[in-house]
């Protein structure tokens, strides 16, 4: 293996540049070196402009999701060797379909946006047990895969239907809607699903299935998605099902 | 562009679908005029049994399965809940596709040379 690796990164700075370039920086490279580590490596000996977020460096912020040779990943738990096994030279784009603010950083706000519009958070019903709310372990193993998300944007970013628009809700969002609708705590499914269930919604997925290859915590928002449409179009139902449930927690504590 | 097969796939089933409803036009066009007389369906008809035509006879049997198989293999990810599989479904649609189109290209391409 050589010492040294050619990372080819996109650069662009809005107060000088028209369009985004790609320049070639060598690295030193070990076995363990990340692609961030290589990122680091240029900032701090080669170029200090260079511009990328990072936070944690264990895969668990989602700070420093970027498209390497055309796939999204997190940077940081990427080995440069595997990507330049060869002497191949490892390609560094920002997250595609979203706009750049300089070099490897972009601008997230349609992200954010459509995540708050699922509103994320746990909605209790008015009436809570006195004690405990009782999920059983099969809801537990459902909702662990979505809640293990760690909005990185690598979906989002690699999804066709959000290149084409940012009306559509997007994968990341749906995943945390799925959460939050199996979630048996939860009680605004109707509103969830009327959400889900519309023109920006759970229809607008083409099953290109990139979500789910983009994923660096091997996620499955397609699934998410095929599961929500099949309970959007029952929304009534569910939600009477849940009333009924959330009653029996209730009358169970009652004397 | 995100490149990958659920793209690929995405790609062709667009444009396919779109090469579809063209055919439709042109096949109303051909299928309405017997409503003007035999003559008009008659002429209209020998208009489309050039060469080119059969080719695009063969195109559009391409585009016909290919659609159909891949609008199938969502469904089975849809009904059967088998995202894990979605590569090799892609690649089943796309081969049966193309046994579909060779078993339907034969006769239309013998049927041109030998009228």
């Amino acid at each position: 293996m050589s010492d040294t690796a050619n990372l080819r990164i996109q650069r662009f700075n809005p107060e000088v540049d028209r369009r985004p370039h790609l320049e070639t920086y060598r690295v030193p490279l070990t076995p363990d070196t990340t692609i961030l580590d290589g990122l680091h490596a240029v900032k701090a000996e080669q170029d200090g402009s260079l511009t990328f977020r990072r936070s944690c460096r264990h895969a668990i912020c989602g700070s420093c999701a970027m498209n390497v040779d055309g796939h999204n990943v997190l940077v940081c738990k990427t080995r440069l060797a595997d990507k330049v096994a060869g002497g191949k030279t490892v390609t560094i784009r920002p997250l595609p379909y979203l706009p750049i603010i300089k070099d490897l950083v972009v601008d997230r706000t349609a992200f954010w946006d459509q995540y708050l519009r699922v509103k994320p958070w746990l909605i209790p019903p008015d009436d809570v047990p006195e004690k405990e709310f009782r999920v059983t372990p099969e809801e537990v193993a459902a909702l662990q895969n979505a809640e293990t998300c760690i909005m990185c944007g690598a979906c989002y970013s690699a999804c066709q239907v959000v290149a084409m628009g940012k009306r559509y809700i997007g994968p990341h969002a749906l995943l945390k809607a799925f959460l939050r609708v199996l979630d048996p705590r939860d009680a605004a499914v109707e509103d969830r699903l009327r959400e889900v269930g519309g023109d920006d919604g759970v229809y607008r997925c083409h099953t290109i299935f990139n979500c789910i290859d983009a994923c660096p915590k091997g996620l499955n928002p397609t699934q998410a998605i095929e599961t929500l449409r099949g309970l959007a179009a029952k929304r009534k139902a569910l939600e009477a099902a849940r009333r009924t449930r959330q009653a029996a927690w209730s009358g169970a504590r009652a004397p | 562009m995100y490149r990958s097969n659920g793209f690929i796939s995405f790609l062709l089933r667009r444009v396919t679908g779109i090469a579809l409803v063209l055919y439709l036009f042109t096949h109303m066009w051909v299928i309405g005029s017997a409503l003007q007389g035999s003559q008009v369906f008659d002429a209209r008809l020998a208009a489309v049994q050039t060469p080119f035509f059969k080719f695009a006879e063969v195109a559009l049997l391409a585009a016909l399965f290919y659609h159909a198989f891949d609008g199938l293999r969502l469904l089975l990810v849809n009904w059967f809940k088998i995202t894990d599989y979605r590569r090799s479904l892609f690649y089943a649609a796309f081969g049966l596709a193309a046994i579909m189109t060779l078993a339907g290209a034969v006769p239309i391409l013998v049927f041109l040379v030998q009228g």
